[in-house]
């Protein structure tokens, strides 16, 4: 038999055009909303440090309020937070030299050890906007020529309900909550990712994939019957999401005349198995936010943010939101919450995604995978992500300066590895 | 508005003897004031007392000293040829390089007195790495610039050339921005008679050697509150594409912007897809391409690329900003018609072929 060596490509260098922006956005979108910490990681009076699309940033809470600034001392550039000093209310203290901000302005307004020095009031670093919502604590990475007002919160997050059930109807589930909605909580777990960031984000919405969940514990204790994949149809399969105050995204209308599930391959003796249907709606928002619907159960919404810590790293957030009236609905949730969602569907389920997406860094890694990929019919939606990212973000985020994850496989990366930073050189060899 | 002593100034035949106070003032507020005689060009004038303004050719024909008197009788040279347009003139532009002062005068300047203080023009040996033709008369020259050529640019601006083999010069607005670095964009109209064109039809090969020296010019995107107007007529289409560039990699939220591209005809045309793609990447972008002789199976706009402007396509006329580049015409005809629409002839800025383009 003649074997077919050439593949034709599905993507040629016309359609890559389109997305080109995307493909440059290795360091993620500059100028959105991204989850930084949950609430109970930022305690009052202390100060952490975390770095989104190469931005290192500060949280410090004080009175309650969180303040995000830069976490790079304008002095000799090192994290404040490696070694948190807050000495007032209103500032942050560099442990190396004492250089002293104002949390609110990112002023330097003094030098512990030299009180006098004339750079005093003349300069400072950057400082972030911070939402904390239902448990998370939410910044707005500017970059530092962002100059206009910054857009709420709610144009960062999935569309809401009931306010959408006209334009995007979900007749097998009830309206599906919002983290902004009354009475809402939110629970969930963030780990660290060894892939760039798109590939996580395509991995969340990518109807093809359902194959890698085939045998995952929570399919085959609830027998759901999980389709093999999902083909779209139509070109109403994936619809987009551009109102011009709101969210950008799209919606793949899953279990409707666009789509048909894929139940059987008969070449290859594979059958869906499961018994009990299982609907379930995945939609995807600008800066890189899923929302599944009616997921893992009834009443429930799963949230998954792919934030990018550098160009090979992404902190993953799993979300689960609930709308609980009554102190008792919440007990109930964070009960099924701690024994049943997060193990079974937040780690059994979800950690087969974490593993596909570091098994595609390799081919992404040096940028020849953008190219090289042979996408085919499956991939439909991967194509619109793409160009709505490229046409809606608010700023690609260049290959950064002086922060973690810039020169890859430094000393201090490995000795980050091994342990924490501070104070390990009181360890000495073999001990 | 025009100022009414500026409209008189022909008439003045014959300068009086006394020096004369000229202030210049840049668009960051920044203003000097220097004596001028009446046998010194302003230009001249500026540099005796260290007062830096941009300019390049000192003959009149560049238009890169280019000014407008605010007051004052500014008198343009009659001894010499000059790419000042008339409508231009009459709008109180004038080129410092060939203007005399029959009064004190006010000048104002469309650049902020920063743009002095960044780095002048480069010069270096560049390499072919492509040159194709993407219209009937339109070659892309896509140059390789050492590594070491020390030349930063603002989209919009130009480069000069030397045409391989010849002693002559050509000025080229830059497709590519600063981003795309080593390698630099070029749009070339190929005419039926000139040394550059002679050279892309019969030599122009990857690998060949041009002298480059540059950027020059005051063409770039000015920080606008309202919609970016662009209006090109063939290879004028080169400076907005890096202007659209500067656009979408600016933080922030994108402003609208309109393009109107014309071409003489269909096979003159260019770059349409290219434009789709752009339409693409920025949500605020709006693109007209217009021809002005097409052929019967055409089913485009028709015309040329100012008159398919309406008053429609301009939202908010009093804060747009216009970017014009094309042939001297064109140039005169979207300034007139913008004008009418309703756009303040300050935030009016213009690039014009010069007239050894080919």
């Amino acid at each position: 038999m003649d074997m077919k060596r050439t593949v034709k490509k599905a993507n040629d260098a016309a359609a890559r055009r389109l997305y080109a922006p995307y493909a440059e956005a290795e360091w993620g979108f500059l100028n959105h909303w991204y989850p930084a910490r949950f609430s109970q990681e930022v305690p009052e009076g202390g100060a952490i440090g975390v770095q989104i699309c190469g931005v290192p940033i500060v949280l410090r809470r004080s009175r309650g309020k969180v303040y995000a600034l830069k976490d790079q001392c304008l002095h000799r550039g090192v994290k404040l937070s490696a070694k948190p000093m807050c000495l007032t209310e209103d500032t942050i203290t560099c442990w190396y030299h004492g250089f002293t901000f104002s949390i609110e302005t990112g002023e330097l307004v003094s030098i512990v050890a030299a009180p006098d020095d004339e750079i005093i009031g003349t300069t400072g670093i950057p400082t972030f906007p911070v939402e904390e919502v239902n448990g998370i604590v939410f910044v707005f990475v500017r970059s530092e020529d962002w100059d206009e007002d910054v857009p709420p919160l709610a144009q960062d997050l999935p569309i809401r309900f009931p306010d959408n059930n006209e334009r995007f109807p979900h007749p097998f589930w009830p309206d599906t909550p919002s983290m902004l909605d009354k009475d809402a909580v939110a629970l969930g777990v963030h780990r660290t990712g060894y892939a760039n960031w798109r590939l996580a984000c395509e991995n969340g919405f990518d109807a093809g994939h359902l194959l890698i969940h085939k045998d995952c514990t929570i399919v085959q204790a609830k027998d759901w019957a999980v389709p093999l994949g999902i083909k779209p149809l139509t070109d109403q399969a994936t619809q987009l999401i551009e109102d011009e105050d709101g969210p950008k995204g799209f919606i793949n209308m899953y279990f409707t005349e666009n789509y048909e599930p894929v139940l059987v391959n008969e070449r290859l003796g594979v059958k869906a198995s499961g018994t009990v249907p299982k609907y379930f709606r995945t939609s995807m928002f600008l800066p890189g936010v899923l929302m599944v619907e009616n997921w893992p159960e009834e009443g429930v919404v799963q949230y998954e943010w792919y934030v990018p810590i550098t160009d090979d790293t992404y902190e993953y957030w799993e979300v689960l939101v609930k709308r609980c009236p009554t102190e008792e609905d919440v007990k109930g949730f964070e009960y099924r919450f701690k024994n049943f969602y997060e193990p079974m569907a937040l780690h059994g389920f979800n950690d087969c995604d974490l593993f596909a997406r570091d098994a595609m860094q390799n081919f992404y890694a040096d940028g020849t995978g953008w190219t090289d990929e042979q996408l085919g019919d499956m991939d439909y939606s991967i194509i619109t992500w793409r160009k709505v990212a490229s046409r809606y973000n608010r700023g690609i985020a260049a290959k950064p300066r002086g922060v973690a994850g810039v020169v890859k496989g430094a000393s201090n990366v490995l000795a980050e590895i091994r342990g924490p930073a501070a104070g390990s050189y009181r360890k000495t060899k073999g001990e | 508005m025009m100022n009414a002593e500026v409209e008189e100034m022909e008439d003045t035949a014959v300068c009086e003897v006394d020096v004369r106070s000229v202030t210049v003032r840049f668009s960051d507020g920044v203003e000097h004031a220097f004596p001028v005689r009446p046998d010194q060009t302003i230009l001249a004038a500026a540099k005796e007392h260290d007062v830096r303004l941009v300019h390049q050719c000192l003959t009149g024909s560049c238009g890169t000293c280019v000014t407008r008197v605010a007051s004052g009788k500014v008198r343009m040279s009659t001894a010499r040829g000059t790419s000042l347009l008339p409508s231009e003139a009459a709008e109180g532009f004038r080129l410092t390089c060939t203007s005399f002062c029959d009064s004190d005068a006010v000048l104002q300047f469309d650049y902020p007195s920063s743009v002095l203080d960044e780095p002048g023009p480069a010069r270096c040996t560049a390499e072919v790495a492509d040159a194709a033709w993407v219209a009937s008369n339109v070659v892309r020259l896509t140059l390789r610039l050492p590594k070491d050529a020390g030349l930063e640019f603002r989209s919009g601006q130009y480069v000069r050339v030397q045409v391989p083999g010849t002693e002559e010069w050509r000025s080229y607005s830059m497709a590519s921005t600063v981003a795309d670095l080593p390698e630099l964009v070029l749009l070339l109209r190929v005419l039926d008679a000139g040394v550059m064109s002679d050279y892309l039809r019969s030599r122009a090969r990857a690998g060949d050697l041009i002298e480059l020296e540059g950027p020059f010019g005051m063409f770039y995107l000015r920080e606008a509150k309202g919609q970016h107007i662009m209006i090109a007529g063939g290879t004028g289409l080169a400076p907005m594409l890096g202007m659209l560039e500067d656009i979408r990699m600016r933080a922030g939220r994108k402003p609208k912007v309109l393009l109107s591209f014309g071409c003489a005809s269909e096979d003159n045309l260019f770059y349409v897809d290219e434009l789709d793609v752009r339409a693409a990447w920025l949500p605020g972008l709006k693109v007209k391409v217009a021809v002005a002789n097409p052929g019967e199976a055409y089913r485009g706009l028709v015309g040329n690329p100012v008159e398919v402007i309406s008053a429609a396509d301009i939202s908010d006329p009093a804060t747009a900003v216009a970017y014009l580049c094309g042939p001297p015409p064109m140039i005169e005809s979207a300034r007139a018609h913008l004008e009418r629409l309703g756009v303040l002839p300050e935030n009016i800025h213009a690039e014009h072929f010069s007239a050894s383009a080919a």
